[in-house]
């Protein structure tokens, strides 16, 4: 129990210095990227070069995956301050949020499905 | 008195999501998204209780600390799909551009017809990419960053929620394109959807979370001003 907590914090520790040598990376590039999406393809190439073994982070990273959507219950929770926009024109951003999210949701999921299908065959 | 308080918001919402978590393990309905559920049961604690966003404020800092390790966390189940990505990078890349041009397009135009005004549009266009890259854009194209931020959650709770059914009913059972669609117009909240769908959806909702970012990026400035002319 002891071990597998030490492992799991170790691991996240781990993750937590390759996102911030992402962040890092992003600030004196002065790459077009947040920090963590940086960070996550510098893990990326890490793990296609071999420097780190997937094993290495899955305790940790499973541990985060698994409860991902926890981190977006804070960040929501921040919409409660824009109270009087949403009484004014709640009903219309609503409405064009909606629109947007169907037809992009749509447009990328069956346009995927019918090229990979085609490049599968 | 502080601590206490903080200590309290922590419990709270950490409790609101391992209920409502184990809600929607039990019944899987896409409206009983716990990001969803979740926000709204601790918005109304807040609101009973005669709390300010301002009070929350430290309590989310701490717990969103782990979000960047966790987005890196997301190179797993990529380097897991490496073969998908290497024999179909080219519908993976065109599928996520394609999306992020419609659904760019699809908000302002509606935004438009619906009368919005410039600055509300400007600050809806990058609102499906994920929060730190949306506000920059938002800025640098004269939206407002916050009003961006807020948009940005919307659109992940919306697509988190509407995503799935959405993908159902067009008959994309493919858990690529899924993944993909899920990350593209919801960034990190679709993401989080697919990885309760799947591995392979769940790595493609990453995937498409950082092309997505990118690519909005990089056409924003040129892209943007074509539908406020």
């Amino acid at each position: 129990m002891t071990t597998r907590f030490l492992k799991i914090a170790w691991q996240i520790l781990l993750l937590w210095l390759v996102f911030r040598c992402g962040a890092y990376l992003v600030g004196i590039l002065h790459l077009a990227l947040p920090g963590n999406v940086a960070g996550m393809l510098l893990m990326f190439a890490l793990l296609l070069t071999g420097v780190v073994k997937p094993v290495q982070i899955e305790a940790g990273g499973g541990f985060l995956l698994k409860h991902f959507a926890f981190f977006f219950i804070p960040i929501s929770v921040g919409l409660m301050v824009f109270g009087p926009l949403m009484r004014q024109s709640g009903l219309t951003l609503l409405a064009i949020l909606t629109v947007s999210a169907v037809v992009g949701v749509v447009v990328t999921g069956v346009f995927v499905q019918v090229m990979h299908a085609r490049s599968s065959r | 008195m502080s601590i206490l308080l903080f200590a309290g918001f922590v419990v709270l919402t950490v409790a609101a999501y391992l209920v409502t978590r184990r809600i929607f393990l039990k019944y899987k309905y896409p409206i009983l998204n716990p990001v969803f559920l979740s926000t709204l049961l601790i918005i109304a604690a807040l609101k009973a209780g005669g709390f300010t966003f301002a009070d929350y404020t430290p309590a989310k800092e701490a717990m969103t600390f782990l979000l960047g390790p966790a987005t890196v966390a997301l190179a797993l189940p990529l380097y897991n799909n490496k073969k998908v990505l290497r024999n179909h990078a080219l519908p993976v890349l065109a599928g996520v551009c394609a999306g992020s041009l419609a659904t760019i397009a699809a908000a302002l135009v509606a935004g438009r017809m619906l009368g919005l005004a410039k600055g509300l549009l400007l600050s809806l266009g990058p609102k499906s990419v994920t929060v730190p890259i949306a506000v920059e854009i938002s800025r640098i194209a004269g939206g407002e960053p916050t009003l961006t931020a807020a948009f940005v959650v919307a659109t992940g709770m919306i697509g988190s929620i509407l995503g799935p059914v959405t993908l159902s009913l067009v008959k994309v059972s493919n858990p690529i394109a899924r993944g993909l669609a899920l990350g593209t117009v919801s960034h990190g909240q679709g993401t989080a959807v697919a990885l309760l769908e799947g591995e392979t959806a769940g790595a493609m909702g990453g995937v498409a979370m950082a092309i997505a970012a990118v690519f909005t990026a990089l056409i924003a400035p040129y892209y943007l001003p074509l539908f406020l002319s």
